[in-house]
């Protein structure tokens, strides 16, 4: 959760209070980490852009509506973010590109390489070793849903397997996940 | 609602809207159930809380300068100038505008005649279709900062149709929506009246004949907001131009 001295909840703090200096700071310190999720979401540059114009102008109009007991800033922004890529997001897309294969397949390996990124920011370090704890194939199921923004059909025709497993895999997978956060706290 | 009493679903939607696997109509709903239930939108919070750390590892990529200033355009330009972020005071003040269609009319006047202060505008001269014949509702909208009029809007007292005509086509924004709403007396707040045409003349649909529908409103203002207009059903966007509306007779 967000520390109390995290600048970005600062800088957020005072947008909700219209200061647009405020705001300025808040765009160069997070607009590449959003873009970047906009980009490996909808992986069509004009498409980003235009999702994170939208995402900015709103997070400056409920910058208000930031809670910092719930959730991180840029945990708040980035499911913004998401949220409008899933809308955007109408045609099924089933092919996944090799770099995006070769990430995912390292980010869910045993191999602790990829989620020694997660475990650098101490928020994450729970979630990480929660995610290790899970069946390798939910576990892939949850990372190409996350990072890719695939829907359940795209999932079963990029694992090739038939939608109720995937399903299964997801739901399973995200209760699990649930009940291992719960205890690490 | 029935969803309320199933916990353990609604827990799944919220984690799968979350991640992302909940789409289409399914997703469109359940963020309708998110407006009107707070207790569902902390769930779905709280999930958010649990995977965003997930997003840590994606890489960041620096967007394009154009990025950020087109958010100072959608928000009003440069710091300093007039848009969204007066507009809220913008559409708060209209009670005061509110008072006399008389002034309005005189104010239409002076905004047109050769004392504005900016470089006089050329003069308008305003040729209504003569089927429209009388037109009595009129407004004038201009550009706040230079007071040069850009757009006519009329309509006949017993007509549902608002003529509006586009006076610099320079207005149009590429990939953006003007949308025109009647300002209503204070505490009411602005009702869409359609999208800006990006041609030079627009008829826009009245919901009542002239005299009801816009019998009691000030002013028309312009906004500019997304294509095909906000998505909120309130202005979003920086108001671009406004003026009184007047009967004329």
């Amino acid at each position: 959760m967000a520390g109390a001295a995290d600048p970005l909840a600062t800088l957020l703090a005072a947008c909700g209070r219209g200061d647009r200096q405020a705001f300025a700071r808040l765009y160069r310190d997070s607009s590449a980490k959003l873009f970047g999720v906009a980009l490996r979401i909808l992986r069509r540059q004009d498409w980003a852009e235009e999702v994170l114009q939208d995402c900015y102008v709103s997070i400056w109009q409920h910058a208000r509506d930031y809670h910092p007991g719930l959730s991180a800033p840029m945990t708040w922004m980035t499911s913004i973010v998401r949220n409008r890529c899933l809308d955007r997001l109408r045609k099924p897309r089933l092919e996944v590109s090799d770099s995006d294969a070769e990430m995912i397949d390292n980010a869910i390996s045993d191999d602790p390489g990829p989620l020694a990124d997660l475990e650098r920011s101490k928020d994450a370090q729970a979630l990480a070793r929660c995610l290790r704890a899970l069946e390798a194939r939910q576990r892939q199921a949850i990372a190409l849903a996350f990072y890719e923004g695939l829907s359940h059909a795209e999932l079963a025709s990029h694992l090739r397997q038939p939608l109720g497993t995937v399903k299964t895999w997801v739901r399973r997978g995200l209760l699990r996940l649930k009940a291992c956060l719960a205890e690490a706290v | 609602m029935r969803y309320r009493d199933k916990p353990g679903l609604l827990d799944r939607l919220a984690a799968e809207y979350a991640l992302g696997t909940l789409r289409g109509p399914a997703r469109a709903r359940f963020r309708r159930w998110l407006e009107q239930d707070a207790a569902l939108a902390r769930r779905a919070e709280e999930w958010a809380a649990r995977l965003g750390p997930l997003s840590h590892s994606v890489q960041a990529v620096r967007p394009p300068a154009r990025l950020w200033r087109a958010i100072q355009t959608r928000l009003g330009g440069a710091p300093g100038s007039a848009g969204l972020w007066e507009s809220l005071a913008f559409w708060r003040g209209l009670g005061l505008a509110a008072s006399g269609a008389a002034a309005s009319l005189l104010f239409v006047l002076v905004a047109l005649g050769p004392g504005a202060p900016q470089p006089a505008p050329a003069p308008v001269v305003l040729r209504v279709p003569s089927d429209e014949m009388p037109a009595t509702y009129l407004a004038v909208l201009s550009d706040p900062k230079t007071r040069k009029p850009m757009l006519v809007a009329a309509a006949s007292r017993s007509s549902d149709q608002l003529w509006v005509k586009t006076l610099d086509p320079s207005i149009n924004v590429p990939d953006r929506s003007l949308e025109l709403w009647a300002v209503m007396p204070a505490g009411q707040p602005p009702k869409s009246l359609g999208m800006v045409g990006r041609g030079d003349k627009t008829m826009l649909p009245l919901h009542a004949v002239a005299d009801k529908s816009l019998g009691d409103v000030p002013m028309l203002a312009v906004s500019l907001e997304p294509m095909g207009g906000s998505p909120t059903g309130a202005p979003t966007g920086p108001v671009m131009y406004s003026g009184p509306c007047v009967k004329v007779w």
